[in-house]
């Protein structure tokens, strides 16, 4: 989204100045005196005003959400994305569910019991119901995931398999052992099993095989809290009623019971200003995707709040490690020491976002907690540089045999500034680094076919288990498989293949975690990447939501929110 | 005969949204990226058999030439595929789009008439006055006042610190409509739903005047030109001569003329607001056809992008069609 993204970095700038220019409303109190010394002078802080208030529509007992995309389905097992799985989750109950803190819950599932490490015994809740009345039970449970893991399992538009099978890919069979209990079987041991399932939903047999997928897609039906009312467009509008018979959600996860609120609204508002300027008119009361400049300006704003939470796509710098010089170990590890993550981290994310210790992210499960960012120190840099044949040329600029070292680093437009503030970290120590915007679709190709030099991108991680991740990110990669489809540095370590292959199937905890400190150590020591960030995830809401925060893997937990 | 000669013009749009559409076809597919890749997303775990499959759900395994075959084969039965990204038929996906798209072109075309008619004639006919010069210089800065700018600057007066009109969308959600033609405010007209007419018309003026403002300018200008040049034209004189009303002069002789390139590039303004309203589509979250398109162009949708071609060639084709209808009427020498 190259054009639109160029738009909204604009329209936020104007949005800035805007509010500020407005801000000469009665809000402003009068200074009795100057202040004895100037205030230091602040360049990257937005204006510090308050500008205006938002005003809820008094009375409105509906809650409304602003998007920034359109669902791209609303049926549990025909979609990749993460708006559909938030729109989903509010309709509709998964075995298990999973809470940013505290991890994974039980939610329709009663209890979860591995009889050998290949089969997982789940027993089913009681007296659950479906928006129709009908109760939940195993035959449900057993038609919904086989809905996900037969081939051409979904008829409509034309016969065809579910996106989500490969969520799930070791689970070959559900068999059900009474109305109460179902039985999965796995080809291996899968440790990471209760966190892949939070992202399957359960839909009603009867109802799927009454209506079909058509049906479900135009009257969603499931067990979650709210039951479907209607939609507009495409789900650029989805209106959603309170489940009175809903039986409480998670009984771990307070609050348990009905919902707090009557009707919830999910809206699409993909501009930013937009989004922004319609929670301040009390058109919407909870938004996604609040830009870090934005933060400190909304705050200002007595009737508006801000919520941040670690959000689940880290990002790194990666280089290719199959060309000169990045071919040289010694090149890499000095690059991530020249990058000062905290300044960036201040200066381009407003102070939301962490720095990474490594190839995973601080909030996975798995993440090595002795690994400690590389720290920002120059001269360690330019010695390493220097052990690596590189000094500084006449104009500053390092050479090597009459070489300069120069090099692109190519991102997307919405990561521009991040490559932008690293390139000038990289020019300070004299390596001349430039920067490339690219469409992703573009690059991608160009980046595995080992044609780029260096990437700056994130990868999702939202099961917060290195599996799906580690695969795509760090193993070698193989063309047409999962193996290294996301690995952009062309890394290749054999020892690190084995022991991601090791870690899918360790259901052994410490062992698992043996397994990926190791892996994570050699990557961290080899730094294929500049390790960067973890930007947080920021939404904002009117005050009169109540009991509301933003999810790592942007759900939008409505059950629990309540109106003032 | 003049029905026939427009039947016939129709009839050519035919093998014109073919051409563009095969033209799209191999554009596409000659851009970079793989909708399949894409379809994976940056995250998550895929399987191989999971990709091999979606390639031939979609038949991309197929040589080009088949693909192309399966596409014309079926489009020729009116089925114009399925979105790989949305799992669901172009030609739903168009139709439930397109009349939001058409109501905000409408909406964007009324307000540039009844701000540039006025304007065009009145600077024209009091040419280098402060009325023609002042007004003159409002065009250029409707012509240089980008969208996405102007939007957000409308949203924030009216809708932040006024509270007079909606900020975004097409109707509040409390408002219940049944919809026949899915264009609002016609529903709630031919369903007599008062509040539906208030809430929908309250909702389409922003965007209406954010699109529209662009236009108004650029056919001012158009009217006011050839304006001045009808003006100083013998038959005017004539009429001047005859001793008819300077109103009679002005709007009966030298307007209907003057209205013929104004047509035309009005009509090509429709084509272009039609498929250019992205921008405005986007500030004012109108869920038009504009964004879908231009996010299905990112997802390398294929069938999405060649569908939504279609229905642009097709628009584009029709209204100059009704330019050309127009000409007839306003000058009767002219025949189609």
């Amino acid at each position: 989204m190259k054009g639109n993204s160029m738009i909204q970095l604009l329209t936020r700038g104007l949005l800035l100045v805007v509010l500020a220019l407005t801000a000469c409303g009665p809000a402003a109190a009068p200074t009795s005196a100057p202040p004895a010394q100037p205030p230091p002078a602040q360049p990257t802080q937005p204006p510090q005003v308050v500008v205006v208030t938002a005003t809820p529509a008094p009375g409105r007992s509906t809650l409304v959400v602003a998007l920034a995309r359109a669902p791209l389905s609303i049926d549990p097992a025909d979609h990749r994305s993460r708006e559909s799985e938030t729109v989903i989750r509010d309709m509709y109950d998964g075995l298990v569910t999973r809470d940013t803190t505290s991890g994974v819950h039980m939610e329709l599932a009663e209890s979860t019991q591995w009889l050998d490490p290949k089969t997982l015994e789940i027993k089913l809740r009681k007296g659950v119901k479906f928006h129709d009345g009908s109760e939940m039970k195993a035959d449900d449970v057993v038609f919904t995931y086989n809905r996900v893991i037969k081939e051409n399992a979904i008829e409509y538009p034309q016969a065809h398999t579910s996106p989500r099978k490969g969520l799930i890919s070791p689970l070959v069979s559900i068999d059900k052992k009474d109305d109460y209990t179902v039985v999965m079987n796995f080809s291996g041991a899968w440790p990471a099993a209760m966190q892949m399932l939070v992202h399957q939903q359960i839909v009603s047999k009867a109802y799927v095989e009454k209506n079909g997928t058509k049906g479900l897609i135009e009257k969603p039906m499931g067990t979650g809290p709210f039951k479907f009312v209607s939609t507009k467009t495409g789900f650029e509008e989805v209106v959603l009623e309170r489940f009175d018979d809903y039986y409480g959600g998670a009984p771990d996860l307070q609050p348990v019971g009905k919902a707090c609120v009557t009707r919830a609204v999910f809206r699409v508002i993909p501009e930013t200003s937009t989004r922004i300027a319609a929670l301040l008119a009390g058109e919407v009361d909870i938004i996604s995707e609040v830009p870090p400049e934005l933060v400190n300006t909304l705050k200002q704003v007595p009737t508006v709040q801000v919520k941040t939470v670690a959000g689940t796509r880290p990002l790194w710098m990666e280089m290719n490690v199959k060309q000169a010089p990045f071919d040289d170990v010694k090149v890499r590890q000095a690059l991530n020491y020249a990058v000062d993550k905290n300044l960036i981290i201040k200066k381009v994310y407003n102070g939301l976002a962490q720095p990474l210790g490594g190839p995973l992210m601080p909030i996975n499960n798995f993440a090595d907690p002795n690994l400690k960012p590389y720290p920002y120190d120059k001269d360690k840099a330019l010695a390493l540089l220097k052990e690596a044949g590189w000094t500084p040329g006449a104009d500053g600029v390092l050479a090597k045999g009459g070489q300069k070292f120069t090099f692109v680093i190519d991102t997307l437009d919405a990561t521009r500034s991040l490559a932008e503030a690293i390139a000038s970290l990289y020019r300070d120590i004299g390596i001349d680094a430039t920067v490339r915007i690219w469409e992703y679709s573009v690059v991608q190709p160009k980046l595995l076919a080992g044609e780029r030099q260096a990437y700056v991108g994130d990868w999702g991680d939202s099961a917060f288990d290195p599996i799906g991740h580690m695969e795509a990110k760090w193993s070698t990669y193989v063309k047409g498989s999962t193996y290294g489809r996301g690995n952009f540095s062309g890394y290749s370590n054999k020892r690190v293949d084995e022991l991601i292959l090791a870690g899918e199937t360790e259901n052994d905890v410490a062992k698992r975690h043996a397994i990926y400190n190791e892996a994570q150590k050699l990557i961290y020591d080899e730094a294929p990447a500049v390790f960067l960030v973890l930007p947080e995830a920021i939404e904002a809401a009117s005050s009169r939501v109540q009991n509301w925060g933003p999810a790592s893997d942007s759900r939008e937990n409505l059950h629990d929110v309540c109106l003032k | 005969m003049k029905a026939v000669k427009i039947l016939e013009r129709v009839l050519t749009t035919i093998p014109i949204m073919f051409g563009v559409a095969i033209i799209v076809f191999f554009f596409m597919r000659l851009t970079p990226g793989d909708p399949v890749d894409i379809m994976m997303g940056r995250g998550g775990a895929v399987t191989e058999r999971e990709i091999e499959l979606l390639r031939e759900q979609f038949n991309l395994d197929k040589p080009l030439q088949v693909q192309l075959w399966y596409f014309l084969r079926d489009a020729v039965q009116g089925n114009l595929g399925y979105s790989y990204v949305r799992n669901k038929p172009v030609l739903d996906l168009l139709t439930e789009r397109l009349p939001a798209t058409i109501e905000l072109t409408l909406g964007a075309l009324l307000v540039s008439l009844i701000v540039a008619l006025p304007i065009g004639i009145l600077s024209a006919v009091r040419q280098n006055s402060f009325l023609d010069r002042s007004s003159m210089a409002g065009a250029f800065l409707g012509i240089s006042m980008p969208g996405f700018w102007l939007g957000i600057i409308l949203i924030l007066l009216f809708a932040v610190r006024l509270h007079w009109l909606p900020a975004q969308g097409r109707l509040s959600y409390e408002i219940q409509l049944q919809e026949i033609t899915g264009l609002y405010v016609l529903d709630s007209i031919l369903t007599h739903n008062m509040p539906a007419l208030q809430d929908s018309l309250k909702h389409l003026v922003l965007p209406s005047i954010t699109l529209g403002a662009g236009v108004a300018a650029i056919i001012a200008r158009v009217l006011r030109s050839s304006m001045l040049e009808v003006l100083r034209s013998d038959y005017v004189k004539l009429a001047r001569a005859k001793g008819a009303t300077e109103w009679v002069v002005v709007m009966k002789h030298a307007l209907r003329n003057a209205l013929i390139p104004t047509v035309t590039v009005v009509g090509l303004q429709v084509g272009v607001l039609l498929g250019g309203n992205m921008i405005v589509e986007t500030v004012f979250g109108w869920p038009g056809l504009g964004r879908v398109v231009v996010d299905s162009i990112f997802n390398r949708d294929f069938p999405l992008v060649q569908g939504a071609v279609m229905v642009y060639a097709f628009t584009f084709v029709l209204t100059n069609l009704v330019v050309d209808v127009l000409y007839t009427y306003l000058n009767p020498k002219i025949t189609l």
